[in-house]
């Protein structure tokens, strides 16, 4: 019997759309019309925007986007996060480094005012909410972290103002970085 | 990287190109539908056809949400094929808690004259007491499923209001995704609903006639179809074997 058959490629497209940015080995072959992000081994898909655009967009038209929980919490651990994996500033960010997740606590909590353990257990929280949206890769059992695949979306223009950020924050701890 | 929306975008001048891409990215990316007075690609049915077309790359579609709203979401052939992929379906625990949802926050009040019919959004939160008690999950199950649900906007919590007389005291709704589903998406939903809390009324028997039917249409068409495309090919053969013989 003729089913209603669906074009590959878009069918494809549209799995990686209800996936966020599933990841394949480098070895596969990518689907036509996405953005791809690679560490060596493994190959992230991402969505191709036209004519360059990105979600920031919105921000013109008075849009908003998807609403965050505690949205501001999360960018200042992603942003903690980067301060230890994105160690050459000058580079992209993505793929990055993987450091161990004390390190991020210690700078998130250098960051924030108040009980540093309260802010290390929230912080922790965030990184497995980065880490299911794409922007971290966590790994809870090697207790590391890493830049996620979506941070290979952000254009090399509108780096400026993150790097910056990023010069401003506490450093991280290099006894932590160092897995002593 | 290849550029698959070129050929759509390449007869346009510069100001249309730039509010076609506009308009595809708020549909795409905006928590709620946009009003089509913000954005000029989304007021002429022409580039709003246009917008359809990039969207179908995708598997997408533009959606109607109210009289002058729009939003996307999956087609609907697209999404049936999605929903066969595990890798794509909710685990079974999200999926009862959102089902409990719908049924405390739509069903309920719907049946009850309190919210209309063609809606999936809903003003009345479901007390998260009632899915920890109904939805046979531990607390931390339930709170990582509800977690999951709320990143993907499936749901939305709701603070309690602070009235004691009889205002709604916070909890779980449908979240923002439910603009994006197509008529007949809403209409499945709605029968779907049906089937689990009343299989034996005579609406989930009509349901089920009303499916079995539909199912014997599309069998039929695809049968015609079929003949239909073969009728092509042998024309398309006999065509080449006249270009042959001119």
């Amino acid at each position: 019997m003729t089913e209603p058959s669906v074009d590959p490629g878009v069918l494809a497209r549209a799995r990686a759309r209800a996936l966020g940015a599933p990841a394949q080995p480098v070895s596969e072959p990518v689907p036509a019309g996405l953005t791809t992000a690679s560490d060596g081994e493994r190959l992230w898909l991402l969505p191709a925007w036209p004519d360059g655009a990105t979600p920031a967009l919105l921000e013109e038209y008075d849009t908003a986007p998807m609403p965050m929980d505690r949205s501001g919490q999360a960018r200042r651990v992603l942003a903690a996060a980067l301060r230890c994996c994105w160690t050459r500033l000058d580079d992209a960010p993505w793929p990055g480094e993987a450091v161990p997740v004390p390190a991020v606590l210690e700078v998130y909590g250098g960051m924030s005012r108040g009980d540093a353990e309260l802010a290390r257990r929230w912080a922790t929280g965030e990184l497995r909410r980065l880490s299911d949206t794409g922007w971290l890769l966590l790994d809870e059992s090697a207790g590391v972290v890493r830049p996620g695949p979506r941070v290979a979306l952000w254009h090399d223009d509108a780096l400026g103002p993150l790097r910056d950020l990023l010069r401003r924050l506490p450093e991280p701890p290099q006894g932590v970085l160092a897995g002593e | 990287m290849s550029e698959p929306f070129e050929p759509l975008l390449r007869s346009f001048d510069e100001r249309r190109r730039s509010e076609l891409v506009a308009a595809y990215m708020a549909v795409e990316h905006a928590a709620e539908p946009v009003p089509e007075a913000r954005l000029g690609a989304l007021r002429e049915p022409a580039s709003r056809r246009t917008l359809e077309a990039m969207l179908n790359l995708s598997g997408r579609t533009l959606i109607r949400a109210g009289r002058s709203e729009w939003t996307s979401g999956y087609q609907d052939e697209v999404a049936e094929e999605l929903a066969r992929d595990p890798a794509c379906s909710p685990p079974a625990g999200d999926r009862a808690v959102l089902t409990l949802v719908l049924i405390h926050s739509v069903a309920i009040p719907r049946a009850a004259g309190r919210l209309p019919d063609d809606t999936w959004l809903s003003p009345h939160p479901t007390p998260l007491e009632e899915l920890r008690r109904r939805s046979q999950l531990t607390i931390t199950e339930l709170e990582a499923a509800l977690r999951r649900l709320r990143l993907a906007g499936l749901v939305a919590q709701v603070r309690a209001d602070g009235r004691s007389d009889g205002g709604d005291a916070g909890g779980f709704v449908p979240g923002p995704q439910f603009h994006r589903l197509t008529p007949a998406a809403r209409r499945r939903l709605q029968e779907e609903l049906i089937l689990a809390a009343g299989p034996d009324s005579p609406l989930a028997a009509t349901i089920r006639a009303r499916r079995r039917s539909r199912e014997r249409v599309r069998q039929e068409a695809g049968r015609q179809e079929a003949g239909r495309q073969e009728t092509r090919t042998q024309a398309v053969r006999e065509a080449a074997v006249q270009g042959e013989n001119s």
